[in-house]
């Protein structure tokens, strides 16, 4: 345990890369996702079946195997991402998958009254999604895209496989000097613990602020 | 209600141009998946020398396997519960047509096993279980495995943990780089480079003695490192010597370069509270050295890579831990 804390410094390093790996990839995956949740539900049929074909694809694929193409695959065709890069991008794209499902859930539980009510007024698909639907929807969002956050955040160990520099591979670094990995996965699973907690707490704070005071 | 038109009006412009960019790359990446794999194509070793080998190997005498020691239990389960790796070229292999393992640790696992029970039949000597450099300790440690082959490099800090038998073969860290690649000849070029390497080995702690300033990348595989070392991810990939000569003999798109700069002393891990364990398993590496086993097997295996005759058994007890 000694060792594992003199070598905490090396750990919290590994953990801001995973940290930024985080974000990334959720951010992405939200933007993502917030687009095939779009084509998933507007009335056009063959944005309907990109929409679901990549939600189908992206949410069946491993995403270890996902990075592995992505970093073994594309230089053969002489598109080079950094280690980063690629992880984050995986990260990004699997997300959306899951994103995307989370918002059409939450589109669909706004009552078809509300759509309607907006076309009565005059308002376009596009008004109407923005102005009407989307706002009641994020409030039942906020839970299903927190546990995407803790899955971007869980799957983000995937990364050390694909020699990025995360805190699941400076563990693995640490326990091959000192043979210490009991207390170093217990260490890293706290930090992972913090993240996870960190996400639930701000998702907990959105859902405070999104809702509506009756 | 503005708010939320101004927020998703900025979330739609940056999102097109990331949708587009991030769907694009993705097909190109399911198209090329084909192409993508890196080969692992090891050098063959013929099955029936290799069972010949280990079925005539030398089976201890009863009155070695003392009552209620650890040579009993593997004697009366009847095989040796290896901690091991099915993908480590020249050490341990699996065959996907026979589910037999193949190498150098796997045929000492097997030759151990044989000593203890008497079985000739490789495939029923032993079972392996997976193991990591994360998870080899513990194995050991809550009887999960009886011992460890997995070109497990005896070091004081890992000598607390386990018991060493051994050390039964020595090697050293070399360099691989891409065949046009001139700047790299030694440990010292690679200051600021990237370095691949096996996430389980130990040329990641060498590179960190010998090399600190180099940028390690640790990969899971063999073939992932020399894969990254081709499409110039990585500039050079450090690991043994045996299996980079192997690599390179697949590959021509790349080199081996230098002599070893490391000694890597592996070990038979064991687990430490059965003190009996350690001292029966060097016995029976000093016979296996002594009839020649230990030799043929090494021609077997490294020795289909690596010219020459076999070298001398380390000394048992050398290394620093066992």
């Amino acid at each position: 345990m000694n060792i594992v804390l003199s070598h905490f410094g090396d750990l919290l390093g590994g953990f801001w890369v995973t940290i930024e790996l985080t974000l990334l990839g959720f951010a992405g995956s939200v933007v993502l996702g917030t687009i095939l949740a779009v084509c998933r539900v507007v009335p056009i049929t063959p944005l309907r079946v990109i929409g679901a074909s990549y939600v189908e694809f992206f949410r069946n694929i491993p995403l270890l195997t996902l990075m592995f193409l992505f970093i073994f695959g594309l230089p053969d065709i002489g598109i080079t991402y950094s280690l980063f890069a690629s992880a984050a991008i995986c990260l990004a794209l699997s997300g959306a998958a899951f994103t995307c499902e989370a918002i059409r859930s939450g589109i669909n539980t706004v009552p078809v009254g509300q759509a309607e009510a907006a076309r009565a007024i005059g308002l376009t698909f596009t008004q109407s999604l923005r102005c009407v639907i989307l706002p009641q929807a994020f409030r039942s969002m906020v839970q299903p895209l927190v546990n995407v956050f803790i899955g971007v955040a869980l799957s983000s160990s995937l990364a050390a496989a694909v020699a990025v520099n995360d805190l699941t591979n400076r563990t693995q670094q640490l326990n091959l000097e000192y043979a210490e990995a009991v207390a170093a996965f217990l260490v890293a699973g706290a930090l992972y613990l913090v993240l996870s907690l960190g996400g639930a707490g701000a998702g907990a704070w959105f859902e405070r602020r999104l809702a509506i005071q009756r | 209600m503005s708010q939320h038109i101004a927020r998703s009006g900025l979330l739609r412009r940056t999102s097109i141009l990331a949708v587009a960019s991030a769907v694009s790359a993705a097909l190109v990446g399911c198209g090329s998946s084909a192409a993508v794999t890196p080969t692992a194509a090891g050098p063959t070793v013929s099955t029936s020398d290799y069972s010949a080998i280990i079925a005539a190997a030398p089976v201890a005498d009863t009155s070695a396997i003392t009552r209620g020691s650890w040579m009993e239990s593997v004697k009366t389960r009847g095989y040796l519960q290896v901690g091991g790796s099915d993908a480590a070229q020249l050490f341990s292999l699996k065959d996907l047509e026979t589910g037999e393992l193949k190498g150098f640790d796997a045929g000492l696992s097997q030759m151990l096993a044989r000593y203890i029970t008497g079985k000739t039949d490789v495939l029923s000597l032993t079972k392996l279980t997976t193991v990591t450099v994360d998870t080899r300790e513990t194995l050991l440690q809550n009887g999960t495995v009886d011992a460890v082959f997995a070109t497990y490099t005896i070091t004081p800090a890992r000598a607390k943990k386990v018991a060493f038998a051994g050390a039964y073969y020595e090697s050293g860290d070399a360099i691989l780089v891409k065949k046009d690649n001139t700047s790299i000849k030694e440990v010292a070029d690679l200051k600021g480079k990237n370095v691949a390497t096996e996430s389980n080995s130990t040329a990641a702690l060498s590179l960190k003695k010998y090399a600190p300033q180099a940028r390690l990348q640790l990969f899971q595989t063999d073939a992932e490192c020399v894969a990254a070392v081709q499409q110039g991810r990585a500039d050079a990939y450090v690991l043994d010597q045996g299996i980079l000569i192997s690599d390179a003999s697949n590959n021509p798109a790349v080199k081996v370069v230098g002599q070893p700069f490391t000694q890597e002393p592996y070990g038979i891990g064991l687990p430490l509270n059965k003190p009996e364990a350690k001292a029966f398993v060097n016995t029976w590496l000093k016979k296996i050295y002594a009839d020649g086993s230990w030799n043929k097997l090494w021609k077997a295996t490294i020795g289909t890579v690596v010219s020459g005759d076999a070298p001398a058994p380390p000394t048992i007890g050398s290394a620093d831990g066992s």
